[in-house]
């Protein structure tokens, strides 16, 4: 009897310690220990002040590619400066979802990533202004992220997109107009080659290639703001209906894209079975898993409308949690100032993460072929901008890519009818 | 012993894991309820405005939403059956005296060693290009399609990724029941005479009851709260065809930022769902033989 | 005849469990091709058997630590869920009131609650806890055990409560007569009478909370607490999934528990051949 109870009570002693005691508790932005919350936050980032210890930071960001590669930066930066940083983690699809389960807990973290748009004035509470920052003076022009006219946010890099083709099977030259386009496309067919690919993942599908009929409104963005009204359609829209036409030929010519995925399209497009892929320069580190076509790969812009300019913008941002507590804002700021000015951080950014970089103190080294026509659009200025960022939150997962994949295998659905059915799902998810 | 000693130790028994319980659970569950007449973009720095009965109102007209209910109670109905029979009959092989039981046994609870999402993305390649390699080889196109691309079909593909998948779930509770069944008990029938088919429906069955119970409820809630599997395998498509009601809740709060319309669906869901179970779970209780 | 159709019987049963592991095969033949083999064929035998890819997942994910934390949380809840949920169940089958009643139904219907809606008011909850009762429930292993404990617990006193009714009262009486307090009545009679269904629900949270992506990525931040189904996410990319290493990561992940499954397949079959345990 006594035996029993004593184990018992030795096993709740042991569960309410584990409850209750837990094991390690680095609780980063407990702000009740931290006397000096002196100014507005982030005071300027001193590094010339090596002596003083900053506070620990946290690091949580959206790019799973360049996660490893951040966390070894962050080892060096300690090296450097004896100042520590945590990088969390979270899988592509669950960043969005965790970043908001760690702010509504105050877990931090210190310094995140959002991209620019709806995404960015949903965290806009949350976003510190750095525009006195050294770094923010560095920002290449309008490539900052701005909210109430201050600058809130640094670029990654930049990226672009628009039809990445196979040199070999495709002349640039033959595709200046809609009509040439859909002229390429048949011929290639005849040639026994898949034409054109999209593929099933939702941006691949609908977001990047609809940017085109909006990028080509004389203000996309006012264009926008009425479509969400309800005051004009895309049915009605000139440009939207020789998208749609457009639309009509890749379904008739090319490969059903709901067969198609993202590892796949590029599978197709590395072995030259596919001729063009509607694909942005990050698609280059897929494409040489399947063999070098470094001379053969180059990007044309979407010719819509006679079209010339790439689609050119930036994904994602580093902002300043301004919710932290003044010396945590300003260890971050310290390690962004060094990520951005530092010799290892500025290798970092374009050796390891091969971004293309948007700050005007960093040199674009070694860029890859689909990065290198991006970057060339970018410095002669040839570049049309990213309209999707600015649609209503969600849409393009939502509702449009339904509208595409119904568009997609329904054999008989027109584009008309796809502008309809796009206009039907824009109205419902604007409201 | 005294009622008072025995409330006593009522409490010192249930406190504790009740105590975890209401702070993981219950607390959470409500101030979800509270969320649920409010208009929030779940952000906690943002403004929440009270708006009544608002998200209710607005649920109902909702047809994805609608419809995506309706597509989980299909999955569910056909689910149910589907997993209950496969782990019910697997349960009844591997615990016969057959060599290759143990085996069996191992092999048919394997998938459920395999969770999350990646499990979705291993059955995309079995549906897209297992099921066409063997329509090619066949020429049987009729059958050996890509699954995913035909709503009917990728309805029916969940149901088979979730039943692989919880059939050896439920099969191990229909184990442990079935070894709970005295042997003596089926060795007199066997004296008796009885055949096969009457020592199952008249003594395995009815003892089987408890295991009933249980299968059926943790099928139904699984199935009902389907998640992983649709996010991974269909994403919910083609054209929303496959929305089930989770993913519909989740899209509406982390897809929109509509916090408050995304409780208020789960509230209504909940009440519906419980509902039904709960009546379930009384009756078939209400069957099973006390020993 | 009988004989003949016995062996067709077994026959068919293994063809049946093959054809079941089909996805495990998927998963492990991938996980020793690149991307251009993969492209070419997934169903296929990969060309070459080298494990690169298993010590590069391993490299990534730190797995022997990811291994450590993995087994620590989960090895602790599954024992107080166990605990916990046994004599929770006990009292409830055995107290026929209307409260006992209400809080098995309770347990009961929250089983039916999508996590996902209570993500966001749980980590309001445990924030609460943290600032004003100063107890770490957030990126601290005992926090994840306590909320697993919470989120396990209505489904082991479920089973229990199904299974409790097979143990004979009548023993029970006898106990309590000879002077055992409810304590030694559960302990010595009650609970080892449990030890099939006990380590059934031992096996399936065990699974559950190995497997489980969801809860520790919200509540565990830090590299050094990472789980291993947290430590795979280097793999999963928004648009791409670096498949070798993804299903290198996920052999690994099950590895463990497919051990664990048949250890204790083998305890529950020796509890069949010592006969009926009554």
């Amino acid at each position: 009897m006594k035996k029993v109870k004593k184990v018992f009570g030795l096993v709740t002693a042991a569960a309410l310690f584990a409850a209750v005691v837990g094991c390690g508790s680095s609780n980063n932005s407990d702000s009740s220990n931290s006397p000096s919350a002196s100014g507005s936050a982030p005071a300027s980032a001193s590094a010339s002040a090596p002596a003083e210890k900053l506070k620990k930071i946290t690091i949580f960001q959206s790019k799973v590619e360049i996660a490893d590669s951040l966390e070894a930066a962050a080892k060096k930066y300690t090296e450097e400066t004896g100042n520590e940083v945590e990088v969390w983690g979270a899988a592509g699809d669950a960043y969005m979802t965790q970043l908001q389960a760690k702010l509504t807990s105050n877990q931090g973290p210190s310094l995140f990533s959002v991209g620019a748009g709806p995404e960015a004035d949903k965290f806009k509470s949350y976003l510190a202004d750095m525009s006195n920052e050294p770094y923010a003076a560095n920002i290449a022009p309008n490539m900052e992220l701005k909210e109430d006219g201050k600058t809130v946010g640094v670029p990654y890099g930049v990226e672009g997109f628009g039809m990445v083709y196979n040199k070999k099977l495709v002349d640039q030259a033959n595709m200046k107009d809609a009509d040439s386009f859909i002229k390429t496309l048949q011929d290639l067919k005849g040639k026994g080659v898949n034409p054109f690919s999209l593929s099933q993942e939702a941006y691949f599908l609908i977001g990047h290639i609809i940017n085109a009929p909006f990028a080509a409104q004389p203000d996309p963005q006012a264009f926008i703001e009425k479509l969400n009204k309800g005051e004009v359609k895309m049915a009605d829209t000139k440009e939207f209906q020789e998208w749609a036409k457009m639309m009509e030929a890749i379904k008739a010519t090319s490969k059903n894209p709901m067969e198609v995925k993202y590892d796949t399209q590029m599978g197709d497009f590395g072995t030259g079975k596919t001729a063009i892929v509607n694909q942005g320069n990050w698609s280059y580190g897929m494409l040489k898993d399947f063999g070098d076509m470094s001379n053969d790969v180059g990007m044309a812009p979407f010719p819509l409308g006679g079209n010339d300019k790439l689609a050119v913008g930036v994904a994602s941002y580093w902002v300043i949690n301004s919710k932290a507590d003044a010396d945590e804002q300003k260890a971050a700021s310290a390690f962004l100032n060094w990520l951005l000015t530092s010799e290892t951080g500025k290798n970092t950014i374009v050796n390891e993460w091969k971004f293309i970089p948007a700050m005007t103190n960093i040199e674009a080294a070694d860029l890859d072929p689909l990065s290198k026509d991006v970057f060339e659009a970018t410095k002669s200025g040839q570049t049309v901008p990213w309209a999707f960022i600015y649609f209503p939150q969600g849409i393009i997962v939502n509702d449009l890519a339904p509208a595409a994949q119904e568009f997609f295998l329904k054999k008989d659905m027109t584009g008309a009818q796809f502008l309809q059915k796009l206009d039907a799902a824009w109205a419902k998810a604007a409201k | 012993m005294s009622k008072k000693k025995d409330k006593a130790w009522f409490a010192l028994f249930t406190v504790p894991l009740l105590f975890v319980f209401t702070t993981v659970v219950i607390i959470p569950f409500i101030i979800g309820i509270v969320y649920s007449f409010v208009k929030w973009d779940g952000i906690p720095a943002n403004p929440k405005v009270f708006v009544g009965f608002n998200n209710y109102v607005q649920l109902f007209q909702d047809d994805r939403f609608l419809a995506s209910a309706w597509n989980t109670v299909e999955f569910t109905v056909i689910a149910l059956i589907a997993v209950n029979l496969l782990g019910l009959i697997l349960s009844l092989f591997v615990t016969s005296k057959l060599k290759v039981s143990n085996a069996a046994r191992t092999m048919f609870f394997m998938p459920n060693l395999i969770g999350g999402l990646i499990l979705g993305y291993i059955w995309q390649f079995i549906f897209t290009d297992a099921l066409s390699y063997i329509g090619d080889k066949t020429g049987l196109h009729s059958i050996f399609f890509n699954w995913l691309l035909n709503p009917q079909a990728a309805l029916m593909a969940m149901v088979i990724v979730f039943t692989w998948q919880m059939a050896g779930y439920t099969m191990i509770i229909y184990i442990a029941g079935i070894q709970g069944i005295p042997d003596e008990m089926m060795e007199a029938a066997k004296v008796d005479g009885a055949n096969l088919w009457h020592r199952l429906t008249k003594i395995v069955f009815p003892l089987l009851m408890p295991s009933f119970t249980i299968c059926l409820f943790l099928t139904l809630s699984g199935a009902f709260k389907i998640f992983d599997v649709n996010l991974s395998l269909t994403k919910g498509g083609p054209n929303n065809a496959t929305e089930m009601f989770a993913m519909n809740i989740y899209n509406e709060i982390f897809g929109y930022s509509h916090y408050g319309l995304g409780q208020a669906k789960a509230i209504v869901f909940f009440l519906v769902v419980a509902a039904i179970t709960l009546t379930q779970v009384i009756i078939t209780k209400k069957r099973e033989v006390q020993m | 005849m009988k004989r003949s159709g016995k062996i067709l019987f077994e026959i068919l049963l293994v063809i049946v469990a093959l054809a079941f592991l089909s996805p495990v095969y998927i998963m492990l033949v991938n996980s020793f091709k690149n991307r251009a083999e993969l492209y070419e064929n997934a169903l296929a035998l990969p060309s070459s058997f080298s494990f690169k890819y298993y010590s590069q997942a391993m490299d990534k994910m730190n797995f022997l630590t990811a291994f450590g934390n993995s087994l620590f949380v989960t090895i602790t809840s599954v024992v107080i869920v166990v605990l916990l949920a046994s004599m929770t169940a006990w009292m409830l089958v055995r107290t026929d009131n209307k409260l006992s009643k209400f809080i098995f139904l309770t347990l009961v219907a929250t089983m039916l609650i999508p996590f996902q809606t209570l993500m966001m008011p749980l980590m309001q909850v445990m924030d609460w806890i943290r600032h004003n009762l100063h107890i770490p429930m957030l990126n601290t292993h005992g926090g994840l055990i306590y909320m697993n404990v919470g989120f396990h617990a209505s489904m082991a006193v479920f089973l229990y409560h199904g299974f409790m009714k097979s143990i004979p009262i009548a023993l029970e009486e006898a106990a309590t007569l000879d002077g055992c307090s409810k304590f030694g009545v559960f302990w010595r009679i009650v609970f080892p009478m449990l030890t099939t269904i006990t380590i059934t629900i031992a096996i399936l949270d065990v699974i559950a909370m190995w497997n489980d992506y969801l809860l520790p990525s919200l509540t565990l931040a830090d590299k050094g607490l990472r789980t291993i189904p947290l430590s795979t996410f280097y793999f999963f990319g928004q648009f791409t999934i670096v498949w070798n290493l993804a299903m290198a990561g996920l052999t690994l992940t099950i590895i463990p528990v497919v051990i664990f499954y048949l250890f204790s397949q083998k305890y529950i079959i020796k509890g069949i051949a010592a006969g009926a345990v009554k």
